[in-house]
């Protein structure tokens, strides 16, 4: 109830602009379950200057996002830092995902994962890790929605607490 | 003598059907009920007009407000952070009221060491804190930022009683204040000037630990006059924090002394600028006020950084003058940078300024004053032209607040200078709007307090037309984007807030301090509906002009919700009540979609359920006079050689019909359509609107029509509708360039559309890529 109080209060926040504006970090991630693609289907909101900080920051490279400049290897690099920032483990076993592509959205990239052959037995304990942005910023706070069947489950991950489980409904 | 015949017999069908009805279900007798139509008229929502405020929305022939005039000296402590003031008010009371007190506004004690504003909140435990506010809610002393009044004296120097409830003050009167009358009392004061990237404050400073000085943005700094109104009486409800302000107009002399180094600029006309500009500032500011195409800088960015390591303990007054403004704002620094460039509006020059430290370059030199003339530009088409001599932007660290002529703006670049598009469209947008805040309500003076969207929601859809047309203007600085990025205004913007989780949505005509959302209630949502009416509803000709006579009625006075939305609809003849009802004074959303299609064609005989059924009434066909009758092509009891003749051809009633009643001339030019369809819309949203349908033929034209709201005045949930047409009908699509803000659009298209995910749609994209 408590973490569905602060979700509310994180969703709330950025809305309360102009006269009460506060700099604040966060990410949004949603995973849901395909049926139809026996896949988990990830999407990632990030702020665009977040992205493009830790990007700079990481790999040393500008990468112009959003800009008709933008570095072409910035896919590559978006990638490369989900690998290593993102992860979903089920039974305890890392699972492989695809880095389809981004998006804009007005100032937010929305990043496209898969986790493709998704099919455990109910109960099977599934872990997510979220770390993104902590490296760079102390009070990043990542949001976690999973949809699963009917099921969902929230989470607040920061730096001391990154990862989330979930035990996989029936 | 024909037409009686077909009178009679729709009469027999009709009769029967509803016999028939009564049969299948025996109903309990139902109880009655009030008025529920979503098209009643608001009078029960609305005050009775009377002569104050005209049924037109116009101020009436006995509307009266009442006027605050201050004299004041102000000193700036820079060393402690600290602003003392004296000030004389002189009150005019012009109700027809005798007043036995006074109440005057001490917005600062919202930061008393015990304020009630710390305490109204519930609390929970957060698991996980930053440490920074951590250390603010358990560890650090509260900031004693409130008022201390010295004295409150009348005009002979003899104390005056008052009380202090939280932010109001009550000052008690040997004699009532009459009507027609005026008083004047002296105010002294101080109070310690907050940081206000720390309280998020309005108002306070922002201190560089790097040069050591202070910027300040100085608002609701003194004790301001509360309104007495026809509406409200005295509004003295509490300033809490979100509920913003509610200002009488007046005349202020404003006296200010800073350290000799800083640079001031606030409300109203500086009256002795020789005496505190540079020769060098005087020739710049002469040159700024004849150049129209760019800013000039009056105080460069060499300068500011010169001025930084000055620290003077020497002092400077500054004397602004304004007449007819509701409040009175300065910001003072000695590392501010200074722009300025004239501006054409009408037959009137004012002047566009910006001000912000080394730190907001080079975003601000670029684009401050660029945003500020466009938004002069654009609001002043919309409204009036702006009439005050000059508007100015000051760059304040993630503010964004407005006063009369001034107003603080967020927008810092990185500290290389590097800054992301969402830095620059944020400090473009905030620009637009506190400036434009100089229309709403600085000058159409709404009562803030009570009612937030009456400035922000209308504010905020000025702003996303003056963004529009700063794109338009700009290309070059809003590429690659081909329009203007706003972040409100646009329905598909509003469609997630509407179609949220019920409990954390409030009606529009809310109180600022008691919704869930402010941001989406005051701005997004007032500003979408208000953009719906104008591109939808009324159209931009109508919309424009009444819109127009709103601000043109209501400058410098104060008016209500009412006073707008009557004045929407007696200057354009469009019944908006349903409009007002659901978007303001409901959460329902709109949500339109079509149901279902039925095929018919037209034949000489009834078709065998319609016999079937004359055979249970024992009618015969041959007591009817001549029919021309449709047969649903439901698949059944299909005639395949009548589907799609032309309806002349299947039924020689009506061709005899044509040929006794039309010239040769008139049958050659009429519709003869083969294609007879009722289809019929639903409606799961509480919000009546416009139905907007596009209808696509097998050929590949489409027809668009827009059905009036008033189409759901008699069933709110389906209605049908008919289309005869030569050509068969193919595919029909509800609100097809989504105008409306309809939250589910997975119902909105015959034949149903498969609605894929957004996941899905984004895999599809990059097939292949």
């Amino acid at each position: 109830m408590r973490l569905l109080k602060t979700a509310l209060l994180l969703c709330i926040l950025p809305l309360l602009a102009f006269g009460t504006l506060h700099k604040f970090y966060v990410s949004v991630t949603n995973i849901n379950y395909s049926e139809k693609d026996q896949s988990l289907q990830i999407t990632s909101r990030i702020f665009i200057d977040d992205l493009q900080a830790v990007l700079l920051e990481r790999y040393g490279k500008n990468t112009h996002l959003a800009t008709e400049k933008e570095a072409e290897v910035t896919d590559e690099l978006v990638a490369k830092y989900m690998e290593a920032r993102f992860s979903i483990m089920i039974d305890g076993k890392e699972q492989p995902f695809r880095f389809l592509g981004k998006k804009y959205d007005n100032d937010v990239a929305v990043c496209y994962l898969e986790v493709p052959d998704i099919h455990p037995s109910a109960g099977t304990p599934m872990e997510v890790r979220n770390e993104l942005l902590t490296d760079l910023y102390e009070e990043q706070q990542n949001l976690v929605h999973f949809k699963i069947g009917g099921v969902k489950k929230s989470f607040v991950l920061v730096r001391e607490r990154t990862n989330g489980v979930l035990n996989w409904p029936q | 003598m024909n037409q009686f015949k077909y009178a009679l017999a729709s009469l027999v069908f009709l009769f029967t059907a509803i016999a028939i009805a009564q049969e299948e279900a025996p109903k309990e007798r139902e109880q009655g009920h009030y008025n529920q139509s979503k098209f009643k008229q608001l009078h029960e929502e609305f005050a009775t007009p009377n002569t104050y405020r005209s049924a037109s929305g116009a101020p009436g022939p006995d509307y009266y407000q009442q006027q605050a005039d201050y004299k004041m000296d102000i000193e700036l402590d820079d060393k402690n952070a600290r602003i003392n003031g004296v000030e004389t008010v002189t009150y005019h009371n012009n109700s027809p009221d005798d007043l036995e007190y006074l109440w005057l506004q001490l917005d600062q004690n919202v930061r008393t060491k015990d304020t009630k504003s710390a305490l109204r909140n519930p609390e929970i435990i957060s698991e996980a804190s930053e440490p920074e506010d951590f250390a603010k809610q358990f560890i650090n002393q509260p900031f004693d930022g409130g008022f201390n009044v010295e004295y409150l004296k009348d005009a002979n120097g003899k104390a005056l009683p008052y009380t202090i409830n939280q932010t109001m003050m009550r000052v008690d009167l040997p004699a009532a204040l009459k009507s027609g009358e005026q008083i004047s009392f002296s105010v002294k004061w101080w109070y310690n000037i907050p940081d206000h990237t720390v309280n998020r404050a309005r108002s306070g400073y922002e201190f560089f630990k790097k040069d050591g000085n202070r910027a300040y943005v100085i608002a609701q700094f003194f004790p301001r006059m509360a309104v007495y109104s026809d509406v409200e009486g005295w509004q003295n409800h509490q300033f809490w924090g979100n509920g913003e302000f509610a200002l009488p107009f007046g005349n202020y002399e404003v006296n200010i002394t800073v350290p000799a180094d800083h640079i001031l600029d606030g409300t109203g006309e500086l009256q002795n600028r020789s005496e505190v500009f540079s020769k060098e500032m005087l020739a710049r500011y002469e040159k700024a006020k004849k150049s129209f195409d760019a800013p000039v800088l009056i105080v460069t960015q060499a300068e500011a950084e010169a001025a930084e390591k000055s620290f003077s303990d020497k002092k400077k007054t500054w004397r602004l003058k304004a007449e007819n403004v509701r409040d009175f704002a300065f910001a003072t620094s000695r590392k501010f940078i200074w722009d300025m460039q004239a501006v054409k509006l009408g037959n009137r020059e004012v002047m566009a300024v910006s001000i912000y430290p080394k730190e907001g370059n080079p975003l601000w030199e670029e684009l401050s004053t660029k945003a500020v003339v466009q938004t002069l530009r654009s609001y002043s088409a919309h409204t009036f032209d702006y009439p005050y001599h000059k508007a100015i932007s000051v760059h304040a660290k993630d503010q964004g607040m407005e006063y009369p002529m001034i107003c603080w703006n967020y927008g810092r670049p990185n500290e290389d200078g590097t800054y992301s598009d969402k830095v620059k469209f944020g400090m473009l947008s905030v620009i637009i709007h506190e400036v434009g805040h100089n229309f709403f309500p600085m000058i159409v003076n709404s009562d803030e307090r009570q009612w937030g969207w009456m400035d922000e929601g209308l504010d905020t859809f000025l702003q996303y037309m003056t963004e529009q047309e700063f794109g338009e203007a700009n290309p070059e600085i809003i590429a690659p984007n081909a329009k203007y990025p706003s972040r409100r205004g646009d329905p598909d913007k509003i469609v997630p807030y509407m179609a949220g989780d019920q409990s954390t949505i409030s009606p529009i005509m809310s109180n600022p301090e008691n919704v869930y959302q402010l941001g989406p209630n005051a701005y997004g949502k007032p500003a979408t509906a208000l953009n719906i009416l104008r591109e939808t509803v009324m159209g931009r000709e109508l919309f424009d002009h009444a819109f127009k006579t709103y601000a043109n009625r209501w400058k410098f006075k104060h008016p209500t919700p009412e006073d707008f939305f009557r004045t929407m609809e007696d200057a354009s003849a469009v019944d908006l009540d349903w409009f007002w009802r659901g978007w303001f004074y409901t959460t329902d959303y709109v949500d339109i979609g079509v149901k279902g299609i039925k095929k018919y064609y037209v034949a000489d005989k009834p078709s065998p359920k319609l016999k079937e059924y004359m055979a249970a009434q024992n009618i015969n066909e041959a007591d009817l006079p001549p029919l021309v009758y449709l047969s649903e092509d439901d698949g059944s009891e299909t005639d395949p050689g009548l589907k799609g003749k032309p309806s002349m051809e299947s039924s020689i009633t009506l061709k005899e019909f044509m040929m006794d009643n039309m010239t040769e001339e008139e049958r050659a030019n009429i519709k003869n359509p083969r294609f007879f369809y009722e289809v019929t819309f639903d409606k799961p949203g509480g919000l009546p609107m416009p139905l907007i349908v596009e209808y696509t033929y097998a050929d590949g034209s489409k027809e668009n029509i827009t059905y009036p709201p008033e189409i759901w005045r008699k069933n709110d949930k389906e209605v049908s509708r008919i289309v005869a047409s030569t050509k068969e009908l193919t595919g029909v699509v509800v609100d097809p360039k989504a105008e409306t803000a309809d939250i589910d659009v997975t119902n909105n298209s015959w034949p149903r559309k498969e609605q894929k995910s957004d996941f899905d749609q984004f895999k599809e994209e990059i097939k292949g890529k």
